[in-house]
């Protein structure tokens, strides 16, 4: 499920410091206004150049999120659109996955290709060919997430692209309404590195973080109904889930929440 | 449901070719590893299937209009990595091994599995002592003032960095703690341990680009991806009793969640 999270090498300095200090503005750690820290300081805290300093914050000043004044410093700009439109992973499968209304998605690939390997290998319920649906989520027309879903042909063989996007292509609804409901869903959730597949999907730098759910859902016999890789863009989302605390988790057994 | 209407700005995603040498997002990022990415997700998605070989040098050189050098870079350095092996005379392969991380968190099973990665791995103080609650933790946790307590810890598997977390605590509670973290355990389990019993824990997750003490702490090139789990530790009447932030290797940690049965 991981590959490797290094991201240095093959990374300009300059586009690295470039990223931390953006996600810090986006968050609004330097405050609205507030003054960013000084070009020595940030040269001997990332111990780089003047040089690499000044060309990430030249990049940050031609994006209008940052002012430089001259004898003064540089200062943050009011930031647009900081909030992350967080998801919320409900305990309740059937809607769980919907995407928010506000999103407006777009099927970009909906195709029956051979089984890949991977499916092959360790998931039971793929036979010889399976259906491949790729989208992309805008949320105010900026892409927010990239989705790759595989249903083995039993599953997605009835489906069209028509009804998919009459659904609002959201793959777990849609699986309810072809009548196969999943009853369990598995989530891992990583921190990868954009390729350049999600990068350009997504407008994101190449390397740049992306956060990864990779979901499995099944029916009651264990049989897999969709495998979805999902790539959102972390400044948009963040995913929020309720689980039991220590003691508390071990007197009650099993999935807890407190919704 | 959303509306379906497309937007009215869409470009065609670029794909597999395209993607690699589109100059328009990709300055910074040197065109080796722009392949290497490319490869890298193939052989992770088994769009590359283990074993099978990859195309050859001049293949790729001609596709991504790259020179051979840079296209032995990137295969270098996934061949570094153990994910191929280059075989004199025959090609490039797929390995079969899949990296998982050897750490895993669920948290449908949170305190089962907190309690197998505390017993195998151990945590260092870092920081203990006074602190000023960041706006952002602040703003999700209710009760918790600006004047803190910080313990921040960093947990490793023998010299492997995991995670770093930084806990902020109401004053009181740091005090009860101070003499008692042992080594192993967390300070959610410590916490948790202090009683009464906590009723919930509300995580969000995130990825986010390493910072110069994360990228020092955690070992990894400054911008590295990193999971960060933000959680609130809520008491019986659902006050904060905690509020803390955990930077994860992905690489080293997996979360993982199931629902249903």
């Amino acid at each position: 499920m991981t590959k490797t999270t290094r991201a240095g090498a093959g990374v300009s300095r300059y586009l690295r410091l470039y990223r931390v200090l953006s996600q810090a503005l986006a968050e609004g750690r330097f405050g609205a206004v507030g003054p960013l820290p000084s070009e020595p300081r940030l040269m001997r805290e990332y111990d780089i150049s003047r040089s690499t300093v000044r060309r990430a914050l030249g990049r940050l000043e031609a994006e209008g999120r940052i002012e430089r004044r001259r004898g003064s410093g540089t200062f943050a700009r009011e930031q647009r659109g900081e909030s992350a439109a967080s998801r919320d992973f409900r305990p309740v499968l059937d809607t769980s996955a919907n995407p928010p209304a506000a999103e407006v998605h777009r099927t970009v690939t909906f195709r029956h290709i051979p089984t890949p390997a991977f499916l092959l290998g360790d998931e039971p319920g793929f036979g010889a060919t399976t259906l491949h649906i790729r989208q992309i989520r805008y949320l105010e027309r900026e892409p927010v997430v990239l989705e790759t879903a595989y249903l083995p042909e039993e599953i997605g063989g009835g489906l069209t692209r028509r009804r998919l996007d009459a659904e609002g292509g959201a793959i777990l609804s849609v699986l309810v309404s072809l009548g196969h409901p999943s009853a369990s869903l598995e989530r891992e959730f990583a921190a990868l590195a954009a390729d350049p597949l999600a990068a350009n999907s997504l407008r994101l730098d190449v390397g740049s973080p992306v956060l990864n759910v990779r979901t499995r859902a099944r029916d009651p016999q264990g049989r897999m109904l969709a495998h979805v890789n999902g790539f959102y863009r972390p400044d948009q989302y963040e995913i929020n889930v309720a689980i039991g605390g220590g003691e508390a988790g071990r007197h009650r057994k099993g999935k807890r929440s407190n919704r | 449901m959303g509306p379906t209407r497309h937007p009215q700005r869409t470009r065609p995603p670029r794909t597999g070719d395209a993607a690699l040498t589109s100059r328009r997002r990709n300055q910074g990022v040197a065109r080796y590893y722009r392949l290497y990415e490319l490869l890298s997700a193939a052989l992770q998605d088994g769009t590359i299937a283990p074993e099978s070989a990859l195309p050859s040098e001049p293949e790729l050189c001609a596709r991504h209009e790259i020179s051979r050098t840079t296209v032995r870079r990137a295969l270098d350095r996934l061949e570094h990595e153990g994910r191929i092996v280059r075989r004199r005379g025959s090609g490039t392969y797929a390995r079969i091994q899949r990296a998982v991380p050897r750490f895993c968190l669920e948290l449908h099973a949170f305190p089962e599995t907190m309690a197998a990665l505390e017993a195998r791995t151990t945590a260092t103080t870092l920081r203990f002592g006074p602190a000023t609650v960041p706006e952002a933790l602040r703003a999700i946790a209710t009760g918790i003032g600006p004047a803190a307590y910080l313990i921040e810890r960093l947990r490793c598997n023998e010299d492997e960095p995991l995670s770093l977390t930084a806990a902020y605590l109401p004053q009181p509670i740091a005090r009860r703690l101070r003499s008692r973290i042992p080594s192993r355990a967390s300070v959610m389990t410590m916490i948790d341990r202090l009683g009464p019993p906590m009723t919930a824990v509300n995580c969000s997750v995130g990825a986010i680009a390493a910072d110069a003490a994360a990228a020092r702490a955690l070992q990894v090139p400054l911008g590295s991806p990193l999971l960060r789990v933000r959680a609130v530790l809520a008491g019986d009447g659902g006050e904060s009793r905690a509020v803390l932030e955990s930077l994860c290797r992905s690489d080293r940690l997996q979360l993982k969640m199931l629902e249903g049965s």
